[in-house]
């Protein structure tokens, strides 16, 4: 035990938590909200964050830009696989909605059902991405890591007087990223018809549609909207960590997950505690032990979180939309 | 929807059948192959079992190109010897169930591998049980002949605690080092040579951490570093967080050398790892092959490459098995007991099995090689000892 280590570099782990835990929260809106509109886990999210990285080294490629390209090149290439990663995120997550769990729906499955599909799901995908395009296409696809250009270079914007800490574009741009975009969504889900919509299917399905919301066209729009986070996060993943790899989802799923449930699930402001909370308390742990035990801190904490507050930090409330 | 549903019960009923027959089929050929039927007594089998895809694969898949080359070039006569591959991923609970049909194969009677150390220690007993003999070309944690050996583990390449302290007099003698940090990824190999490290470098070590396999995100091991500014930093692990690991370093500014063992001797670092990368050494128990030898203009012919990681060792296994065939030996026993007391020399080293089945430890030279632009040079041998 070294707690001379966590105190002496507090600062620098609490921006490492906080930019670990940004991409949780991101991923963990995709889980929080199918939760909260149809009461399921929808485990083919992970791999739907695996693609949208997947998508921002393709733009990268197509593009043809590779670490220090001009500043004009940089902003267009990001923005350009930010938006093709949502896409393709939302579209993956759509896809997985109307093939695996629609039919299920039309048949009134139990609820287990939905969890093993979405299991099912989940590696359908993976070994796509690890095997069959590795067949079709050859590398970069495979069970290999695979690096993705930097083409946002780190670069220290400003030290933070005081503490020598010295903050990041790429931390910025990560933390800054992640907060608007929770923002926008819930004003989008608390302010916006189609967000009452959303709210009045979590909040009770058949009365919803007694008023003449279509409860289809939520689960579709939920799904999209997860997903499209989940890209946002991909991106930021990448930019911070210039990886991917065909399995990439499954810890940063898992994990998404138990920040969803930390922080409350069907909660959105949820998720962001949650998310920030796990990532720092992942990275503080793991300063006063080490990284091997990382999983172990995560889930010893979401157990003594859930002992006392049952229905996670801020409670279940997609339908409640507090406000 | 009826209609679908039928489809569907036919299409799992057709796999569950076809799985069915492949299992049937598998065991005839098991049961005929075997040994006296036919033409010659001597048709057999040997399996190589280690990690073709995947992360690892380059540090395995040569060793087995090897091992096929030198069947390829063996002239058996009527006797017909086919090498099986089997991917385990390096993962021990995949390694199992292959060991397990593996030994049950009665005509299988030579194992080239386990590849990693993990997959070896959870297999040796059942091939211990089944009686059949392995020759392990990169298997290198110490306690699998030092602790508790098995009669029929062989391997040929020296044990960690050599290639731990050949590591730590690198970084001394070679480096300067006097502030090394050490990072180790929690497993069967890594750990343990790590430890080695630590136990040569003594003082001059001056921090360790511990990652996990799978681990992306080393932010809290680099604010360690950036706390313990080493002038040296070593890692025990594989290629797979090796590569995000080292990029990670290099992000923070840190430029200290970097060093690893055996485990990222492997073709895909230098792609892995990248520009980060440039400079990174790579302990290996293997010595570059030397010029009056065909084979790697043989291995190049055959694969389309150079001779990558291990390639002379799985070569010197499935030699040792052919001569066995050659001797006589037609059974498991047989074989294992002309393997335990074959003395020769070999394209790696000259070999004789010791009780453990270890190499003489003295016939090993370690070589630190650095990667230049994306390819592992030969830099200079380290003796560990002396």
């Amino acid at each position: 035990m070294d707690f001379d280590a966590l105190i002496s570099g507090l600062d620098r782990h609490t921006l490492d938590g906080i930019t670990r835990g940004s991409i949780y929260a991101l991923v963990a809106l995709g889980y929080t909200m199918v939760y909260g509109v149809m009461k399921l886990i929808n485990f083919a999210h992970s791999e739907v964050f695996m693609v949208g990285t997947w998508t921002v080294l393709g733009v990268y490629t197509v593009l043809g830009v590779t670490a220090g390209a001009g500043i004009g090149m940089v902003i267009a290439a990001t923005l350009l696989a930010l938006l093709a990663a949502m896409l393709a995120s939302a579209g993956t997550a759509l896809a997985v909605e109307r093939i695996a769990y629609r039919p299920l729906r039309k048949k009134g499955a139990p609820p287990l059902i939905f969890l093993i599909t979405g299991i099912g799901c989940s590696l359908v995908l993976v070994e796509i991405f690890g095997q069959v395009l590795r067949v079709v296409f050859g590398r970069p696809f495979g069970r290999v890591t695979v690096n993705i250009p930097s083409v946002l270079e780190t670069k220290t914007v400003f030290t933070i007087p005081g503490l020598d800490l010295a903050v990041s574009n790429t931390r910025i741009l990560i933390i800054v990223g992640a907060i608007v975009m929770m923002l926008a969504l819930d004003t989008f889900v608390n302010k916006s018809r189609l967000g009452r919509g959303v709210r009045a299917v979590a909040q009770d399905a058949d009365t919803a549609s007694l008023m003449g919301v279509n409860r289809e066209r939520v689960i579709m729009l939920v799904f999209v909207l997860g997903g499209a986070m989940a890209g946002v996060a991909a991106l930021l993943y990448t930019v911070q960590y210039d990886i991917t790899k065909f399995d990439i989802g499954f810890i940063i799923g898992l994990k998404a997950f138990t920040a969803a449930v930390l922080g409350g699930i069907g909660n959105l402001r949820g998720a962001l505690v949650g998310g920030l909370f796990l990532g720092i308390v992942e990275v503080y742990a793991s300063a006063i032990w080490d990284s091997s035990w990382t999983n172990v801190y995560a889930f010893v904490v979401l157990v003594v979180i859930l002992m006392f507050r049952p229905t996670g930090l801020l409670g279940e409330s997609l339908g409640k939309a507090r406000a | 929807m009826i209609r679908s549903t039928k489809t569907w019960q036919a299409v799992a009923l057709t796999a569950v059948a076809g799985l069915a027959l492949s299992a049937c089929g598998t065991t005839d050929t098991g049961g005929s192959a075997g040994g006296d039927e036919g033409g010659a007594d001597c048709n057999f089998k040997i399996a190589a079992m280690g990690a073709l895809s995947g992360p690892n694969a380059s540090i395995v898949v040569p060793s087995v190109d090897g091992a096929q080359l030198a069947l390829d070039q063996w002239d058996g006569g009527d006797c017909e010897v086919t090498l099986e591959r089997f991917d385990t991923e390096g993962d021990p609970a995949k390694a199992t169930p292959v060991a397990t049909q593996i030994a049950g194969d009665e005509s299988f009677i030579g194992v080239i591998g386990g590849a990693f150390s993990g997959e070896t220690r959870a297999t040796k007993t059942i091939y211990q049980d089944g009686g059949i003999p392995m020759i392990s070309q990169s298997a290198t944690a110490t306690d699998l002949t030092q602790d508790d050996p098995v009669e029929v583990f062989h391997r040929l390449v020296p044990y960690d605690d050599y290639q731990g302290a050949a590591i730590a007099k690198y970084l001394l003698d070679e480096v300067g080092a006097t502030k090394v940090f050490v990072v180790d990824n929690s497993e069967a190999y890594g750990e343990p040579l790590a430890d080695r490290v630590e136990e040569t470098l003594g003082d001059s070590m001056v921090a360790r951490d511990k990652t996990e396999v799978g681990q992306t995100d080393f932010a809290p091991t680099i604010s360690k570093m950036e706390t313990a500014e080493p002038d040296a930093i070593m890692y025990g692990g594989y290629i797979a967080e090796a590569a995000p690991l080292l990029k990670q370093i290099r992000d923070a500014g840190i430029d200290a050398p970097f060093i690893g063992g055996d485990g990222l001797y492997g073709a895909d670092f230098g792609n892995a790892v990248g520009e980060a990368g440039e400079g990174a050494v790579v302990m290996c128990p293997c010595a570059p092959i030397e010029g009056d030898s065909t084979f790697a203009a043989d291995f190049e012919e055959a694969y389309g490459g150079a001779p990558g990681a291990y390639a002379a060792e799985g070569f010197d296994a499935m030699t040792i098995f052919l001569k066995a065939l050659e001797d006589g030996a037609r059974t498991r026993a047989e074989v294992q007991e002309f393997v335990s007391g074959y003395t020769g020399d070999g394209l790696s080293k000259s070999i004789a099995f010791d009780e453990n089945g270890d190499v003489p430890q003295d016939q090993v030279s370690y070589w630190a090689y650095k990667n230049e632009g994306g390819t592992l040079t030969p830099e200079v041998e380290v003796k560990p000892e002396g």
